[in-house]
This record gives C-alpha cells, structure tokens and sequence, in this order.
C-alpha cells in the first residue's frame, strides 16, 4: 500500500527541510539536530541510489513485520512474522533483478510474507517466503493455474519463480509448470 | 435452525464475508490470496452476509472483532466460488453468523501445503468483490 512510502516521503521531506534550514538558532540542540537531519537525508539518499524502488520494498516489509510481530495480529489466530523470514524476504527482494517490477508484499496468516505481482484479477503469480529456504509459490493466469516450491540460497531467484514472475508480467510465451 | 435464524447447511448462493484486517491484504481495486489463506488452525473465518446492507456487514464485523479493531474492508464472494475449489463452507456459531471456510489442502511437507493452499486462495480471491470501510 501506498502509506509506508508516504510516510517515508514525509519524513524524508522534513529531515531535508530541517538539513536545509539556514535560520539564526545556533543553540547546541539546533546545530544537533541539522547535523542529525543532515545525516539522516544523506543516508536516505544512499540507500535509494544503491537499492532503488528496492529499498521501498524492504521499508514496507519491515513496516508489515512490525505491524504482525504478535501473535494474532489479525484478531484471530496468525502466527506472528519471525525476523528469519524478513530476512529471506528481503534477501529475495535484493535478488530480484533491476528490469523486473517489484512486488506487493502481505502478511500471511501462517507467519509467511508473501510477494504478489498482480498484473489484473486473474494473472497474479504469488510467492510466500517462509522461515525455510524453500519458497512456496502459486498463480493464475486465466484458466490456467498452478504451484510448486523452489530452493532459494539468498542469492538467485530460482528459474523457474523467475519465469513464472515474467510470464504474468509479460503475458509472454515463457513456459513454465510444476517440476 | 442456528441462533441467528440462518439454517444450519450453508447454501450455495449465499454469500460469505472475508473481514480485512490487514491493509496489505487488498490493493486499490482487488483482494489478495493472503486475505484467504487458512491460520494455524486450518479454517478461514468468514461471515454469512453480502455486500448489502453495507451497515449490518460493517456492524457484523464490530460484533465480531470488537468496535476498537481496526477493519480496512471486506471481501465478498458466493458460497459456490469455494465448493468449486473443493474446499468446504460450514456454520460455526456463536458468534451468530460465524462460518469456517475448511478442508484446505494438508501436506506432510509444510511448504507444499502453502503453495497449495496459495493457489486455491489466488482463485477464491480473483472470484471475490473488495469492499472498503472508506468507500
């Protein structure tokens, strides 16, 4: 959703607000927080020029894991989002290769965090990361539909996930099934 | 007969509820699989009740969760839509109205039974109507 990034704008736009201002308050507090907000923007600024609309990505998934760190954050009875899976999340996320759209992240209710690229109501391919390195994955593109669960080492997006990711973003001839 | 004076056996036209407790559950324009997928105890809570009244869905949906929980929206979707996936609706009350979307797949591998699973949400949510607490 669109309100971690508006949040994150906002604050981005407040440290560069504060970082910028010239003003006459020379107290030590004032000179600290410039010097705060100067290296919060700074850092901002980096992380985007590495990582890109990645790093909205990782902010959002860090956003939903605090958003589900209890038990039954749906009012019933999910399982929480344990760091170990936040961790692959993003490794997967920082895998991804740059010409690929990124996806949309949500909180399973079995503790999984799952990553959908929706490309209309009935082409959607999902992948749920979970606290093992295998990825469960599932989609739907028209009548055809399908899962399987892949090995991922933290490093490669598994071919066949990737081919699945391009076929819904594409609607390309790319050929992918179960193994 | 159950309490709230809906019969026992859950009938294909009807229409079921899916309360959206997560704002990362829904996109601008539609349900995600994840508002469908089971919890630990293996069933999807859901409610008997449409669209319309939009105010007894809204209502409903305090009574169960509590008139403090946060609900972002609801997702609709016919009785039918689930049987067709094999998957079963049964009444589960109190709370009245209450129902158990059951028989998701089980498997002894944990990250099959999630892919599983995952796909028969993906379709149960492509066949289902957003309905936003804003709108």
């Amino acid at each position: 959703m669109s309100e971690p990034i508006s949040i994150a704008v906002a604050g981005y736009v407040m440290a560069l607000n504060l970082a910028m201002r010239t003003g006459s308050g020379v107290s030590a507090e004032a000179q600290a927080v410039r010097r705060s907000a100067c290296a919060l923007v700074d850092s901002l600024e980096k992380s985007i020029t590495l990582f890109g609309p990645k790093s909205i990505v990782i902010s959002e998934i860090h956003d939903l894991a605090a958003d589900c760190i209890d038990p039954a954050w749906d009012g019933e009875e999910a399982t929480a989002i344990y760091p170990i899976v936040v961790e692959r999340a993003i490794n997967f996320i920082r895998a991804l290769p740059n010409d690929v759209r990124l996806p949309q992240v949500a909180a399973d209710p079995d503790g999984a965090l799952s990553l959908d690229w929706i490309s209309s109501r009935t082409r959607v391919f999902s992948v749920s990361v979970g606290s093992t390195n295998r990825l469960a994955y599932a989609w739907i593109d028209g009548t055809d539909r399908g899962h399987a669960v892949a090995r991922f080492d933290g490093t490669a997006i598994p071919g066949l996930i990737m081919d699945g990711i391009r076929q819904v973003e594409d609607g390309g001839d790319v050929a992918f099934r179960t193994a | 007969m159950l309490l709230s004076g809906l019969p026992d056996s859950v009938g294909d036209d009807e229409d079921i509820t899916r309360v959206l407790r997560s704002s990362s559950h829904f996109t601008a324009s539609y349900v995600k699989a994840s508002a469908f997928m089971p919890a630990n105890d293996e069933a999807t809570s859901v409610f008997r009740h449409g669209a319309e009244p939009r105010e007894d869905l809204w209502r409903i949906a305090r009574e169960l969760f509590g008139p403090d929980a946060r609900i972002y929206g609801a997702a609709v979707c016919k009785v039918r839509c689930i049987r067709e996936q094999r998957l079963e609706v049964v009444a589960d009350e109190p709370p009245p109205r209450h129902a158990n979307i059951i028989g998701w797949p089980m498997n002894v591998d944990p990250e099959m039974q999630r892919a599983q699973q995952k796909e028969l949400a993906l379709v149960i949510a492509s066949r289902s109507t957003l309905m936003r607490t804003n709108e």
